[in-house]
């Protein structure tokens, strides 16, 4: 069976951690800045006075004046999960975390372990610890699982039977699903709320009228998804952290600061030689909020300087001062060495791979996203009449 | 098959190095003081350009290269046709 464990607005919980009083009161997660001014999960007090996650901070705020905005941080969250994750580990859980408050892991190898399905989610449940509120969930199919657990209540296991998942299913709101709020709103409309009733109708009209979206929702309301867990490769543990006397803002400064935290995390004997596939980045801000980015390398690599560019424009996005910043090393490759080639690529081959380099960056980037420097009047006194930028679209 | 008109209007090409609305608090003298509400620990140049005087579109700059505190480097001048101040790499 595949199980689920779910904790709702594990972002709001880190953040509430330290200030539990404001768990009774009317307390929402502020928006992230520079974002659109929606609010993240809320507490019971203010679902109660009518403010609900999802909801623009202006309506919020008027619903409820008295509403207490919490400010995310970030690398508490991620630092909270990944002790989750690996205290599930410890206790033989191969986990696959989707996102921070939501994880899924086949029962299979530790059924026996623990006596059962049931003894399993309970022993899950114990090994996520107390702070945290959690419901689990566990059915043969992976978005049945999933909604077991949204509609258990903190720290209880829902186990659906095998052979009624499409009965479970069918009461439940359209809302468990992933689908947009427009496609919902066009199939209440249609007078079709529940998800039994969705998975009632002929799949091509579901298509026709809600495209693949719609198709793929149709096909979990109907508990025909067949999504394996895949369990994450063991997280490496390996991190650095640079203080600072006093908060940066200066580029320069921070990127000397990630060539000396690259340095010490390349020389790490953990490391074992191994590149890396996936790296993070942190830093403390000034005034209480944290930053985190992560990049996944196109190529596993341990050079320095190739790091230190791939990694060296995120911290432009730093959006206040940073008083700390921090590496660490998420995933590494499995190999040692690199492939060498005997003949170097030149002539048509090099051409090939140049265009082949060029079509997947404009397929990522989208058009416009490689262009060339044409200069048409060098001489000119005026910087910007000198050269054009020509999209090789 | 009609070509996408948004997507041939998003690849136009485009200059490089075009200037950018830049923060000066300017000195007594004209000169930059603070960029970027950073201050200026020292100016290393200062040049005019002034050119197509004979057009219906003349430039007129006065362009400084500066080292903020923080050391960083940076051009800004002061655009004396359309007003403000600009920063501009490339000069």
């Amino acid at each position: 069976m595949i199980a689920c464990i779910l904790a709702p607005g594990f972002e709001l919980q880190v953040a509430l951690h330290d200030r539990p009083r404001l768990a009774l009161r009317a307390a929402a997660l502020a928006p992230l800045p520079g974002t659109e001014p929606l609010l993240g999960p809320v507490t019971a007090a203010a679902e109660a006075a009518g403010v609900h996650a999802g909801m623009r901070l202006g309506e919020a705020l008027a619903t409820c004046p008295t509403l207490v905005l919490v400010e995310r941080d970030a690398v508490q969250v991620h630092t909270e999960w990944e002790q989750m994750l690996v205290r599930l580990e410890d206790s033989g859980f191969a986990v696959e975390p989707v996102e921070p408050g939501c994880l899924y892991f086949d029962t299979r190898g530790v059924e026996r372990l623990y006596g059962g399905v049931a003894g399993a989610l309970k022993r899950a449940l114990a090994s996520v610890g107390a702070p945290w509120t959690v419901c689990a969930g566990a059915a043969d199919r992976r978005f049945a699982s999933l909604a077991a657990a949204a509609i258990a209540r903190p720290g209880q296991a829902l186990v659906v039977d095998d052979e009624r998942t499409r009965d479970f299913l069918a009461p439940l709101p359209l809302t468990l699903l992933p689908l947009e709020d427009d496609r919902r709103e066009d199939l209440d409309r249609l007078g079709v709320r529940k998800i039994g009733q969705l998975a009632g109708l002929p799949g091509s009209a579901v298509a026709e009228r809600l495209g693949p979206d719609g198709r793929r929702a149709w096909s979990l309301a109907r508990a025909e998804d067949d999504t394996k867990v895949t369990a994450r490769p063991p997280a490496t543990g390996i991190a650095e952290r640079l203080e600072f006397p006093e908060a940066v803002a200066n580029e320069l400064t921070l990127r000397r600061a990630l060539t000396v935290l690259l340095d010490r995390i390349l020389a790490r004997p953990e490391r074992g030689g191994r590149e890396i596939r996936k790296v993070a980045l942190t830093a403390r801000l000034v005034g209480g909020g944290s930053w985190r980015r992560t990049l996944t390398l196109r190529e596993p690599s341990a050079e320095r300087g190739g790091l230190r560019a791939a990694l060296g424009p995120k911290l432009a996005e730093l959006p206040a001062p940073a008083l700390t910043l921090g590496i660490e090393l998420l995933t590494l490759a499995e190999s040692e060495g690199h492939q060498l080639a005997l003949v170097r690529p030149e002539g048509e081959e090099l051409e090939t791979r140049l265009r082949d380099g060029l079509r997947q960056v404009r397929a990522s980037a989208g058009a416009g996203a490689v262009s060339t420097v044409v200069e048409v009047a060098p001489w000119s006194r005026i910087p910007e009449q000198r050269a054009l930028l020509v999209p090789r679209d | 098959m009609v070509a996408d008109s948004r997507a041939a209007g998003a690849a136009r090409p485009a200059r490089l190095n075009e200037p950018r609305a830049a923060l000066v608090e300017e000195c007594f003298d004209g000169s930059p003081g603070r960029v970027n509400r950073q201050p200026v620990a020292a100016i290393r140049e200062e040049w005019r350009v002034l050119d197509r005087w004979w057009t219906e579109e003349p430039v007129s700059r006065r362009y400084f290269e500066v080292v903020l505190e923080s050391g960083e480097n940076v051009v800004v001048f002061r655009d004396r046709e359309r007003g403000g101040w600009f920063s501009q790499r490339g000069a």
